[in-house]
């Protein structure tokens, strides 16, 4: 499995995906940094990641969009399944690349915690439990689009599928208020204020874990079936 | 189905003892395997790809480098190890796939269409490598072109829809399906008298003309009853009827002409 993740951790800055990620996410960051301090006159660090949670709706497929589609349309797919690898091992390994790319990520946003603790004194605990639950965000979206990859062979229509279906839990509270707990923005809505919901936090678990099996399965499936 | 690519619908798949569906991780490593068309990671060079391919066979960490280094020597790929895959030709690809699929060092090694695509020379450099590996290796080797299945292999399957129809060695096959009592022949005949050299010779069966050459030649299959040797005799005989011999010898079969007919017999 760690071959599949250092592959994959290393086609992402091979090509400009990895790069395209973060440089959005970090350009996207810094514009409601500007605006939350300049602004609003506020120093809260945690509260940006309001407005960064929904970058991640437009930028984690790129991230995913290409995971097994293209493997698929290339035929490499014939190199993994036929490798002593198991499929939960494939994808599993797609899955932890891709997340330690949004680590990274956030790693670089310590930056504009550093800038904040030289005019103030930002909270270091909210500031982590934040980048946690971030990450259990980005987790459950990655997750999603990984799935989204491996039911079509076009990166395209990945991406398409995995924005849609993004976009459309964002608002599904808005329409009515039955769908309220289908947003996992608002989920990640508890972690800035600094507690972490045990019942978000399996939500989140819940939810990366269905997708992921799923991914397995259908992959398992396609296989007795072609 | 061989590599646990698809899964078989029924009866079992066992490889060197093991259930590829029960413990495919055991089954899986014994087999190399060569997909047809060669999908390769692009994107990788030549050693990245194959280091890779190491990893996930699970070959030992600390012989990994060295086993690495030996397969690309062996498969000729040393001046281009640290090009990317994109940037080689059709026969370099092929070579590194052949490579990936050796790693792991498998007892099994299953190609699917090595030379599709490739030049001549390049084309008997991949045969030689083939033949090479036969030596160690159990090498499967699906393919269209049945000369090189007869130049390569020991032994012949011929699968047609699903059922096998003939495992032999290839010669065996040839010589199955060969009529070795048929000349082929081509004369100079003026007087037009080839129609009834069946007459004069009792052996001949059956005399066809498959051709006539622009310089007046003709072309003939001449059938004669088994085991006899009729060319001494047609050329003594066509001496005298004024039949000049231009061409004459014993019709070949080839594995294609053996797999038409064992094809054909299986579909009626």
């Amino acid at each position: 499995m760690l071959a599949v993740i250092k592959k994959e951790f290393k086609s992402y800055f091979c090509s400009p995906v990895g790069y395209v990620f973060i440089g959005l996410f970090l350009i996207m960051f810094s514009v409601f940094f500007y605006l939350d301090v300049f602004q609003y006159q506020s120093i809260n660090f945690e509260y940006i990641f309001y407005s960064g949670a929904t970058i991640l709706t437009f930028i984690v497929p790129i991230l995913t969009m290409r995971t097994i589609a293209e493997e698929r349309k290339t035929g490499t797919e014939q190199i993994l399944l036929t490798s002593p690898l198991s499929i939960t091992k494939v994808v599993l390994g797609k899955f932890i690349a891709a997340t330690l790319i949004v680590v990274i990520t956030e790693v670089c946003t310590f930056l504009y915690f550093g800038i904040l603790s030289y005019f103030g004194a930002p909270h270091i605990t909210t500031a982590l439990v934040t980048l946690l639950g971030f990450l259990l965000l980005a987790m459950s979206y990655i997750s999603f689009g990984i799935f989204a990859s491996s039911i079509t062979e076009n990166q395209i229509i990945a991406g398409v599928i995995t924005i849609g279906f993004f976009i459309l839990i964002w608002f599904l509270p808005q329409f009515s208020s039955i769908f309220s707990s289908f947003s996992l923005i608002n989920m990640f809505s508890k972690f800035p204020t600094g507690q972490i919901d045990i019942a978000d936090t399996v939500t989140f678990v819940t939810f990366t874990i269905v997708c992921l099996l799923l991914t397995v399965i259908f992959m398992q499936r396609r296989k007795s079936v072609r | 189905m061989l590599t646990g690519f698809i899964e078989q619908t029924e009866g079992e798949i066992i490889i060197d003892g093991y259930d590829i569906l029960k413990k495919p991780k055991k089954a899986k490593k014994e087999i190399g395997y060569m997909p047809e068309g060669v999908p390769l990671y692009t994107d990788l060079t030549v050693k990245e790809f194959v280091t890779y391919m190491a990893e996930i066979k699970g070959v030992d960490r600390k012989i990994k480098k060295e086993k690495v280094e030996k397969i690309i020597e062996q498969t000729g790929l040393k001046d281009v190890e640290n090009k990317l895959i994109k940037n080689l030709s059709r026969g370099y690809k092929q070579r590194v796939s052949m490579a990936g699929a050796l790693v792991g060092e498998p007892k099994i090694l299953i190609l699917d269409e090595p030379t599709v695509g490739l030049d001549p020379k390049q084309i008997t450099e991949i045969r030689n490598l083939i033949k090479e590996l036969g030596k160690k290796h159990t090498v499967i080797l699906s393919s269209h072109i049945l000369s090189e299945v007869s130049q390569i292999c020991n032994k012949v399957i011929i699968i047609n829809k699903g059922k096998i129809v003939a495992i032999d060695t290839p010669e065996n096959l040839e010589d199955k399906v060969s009529n070795s009592n048929s000349l082929y022949m081509t004369v100079e005949d003026p007087e037009d008298k080839m129609k009834e050299i069946n007459k004069k010779i009792k052996d001949i069966k059956k005399v066809t003309l498959t051709e006539e050459n622009e310089d007046g030649t003709k072309q003939y299959i001449i059938e004669s009853k088994e085991d006899v040797d009729l060319r001494k005799i047609l050329f003594t005989e066509l001496a005298k009827e004024n039949i000049t011999i231009f061409e004459m010898k014993k019709v070949d079969t080839t594995l294609e002409d053996a797999f038409m007919k064992l094809i054909e017999g299986g579909n009626k």
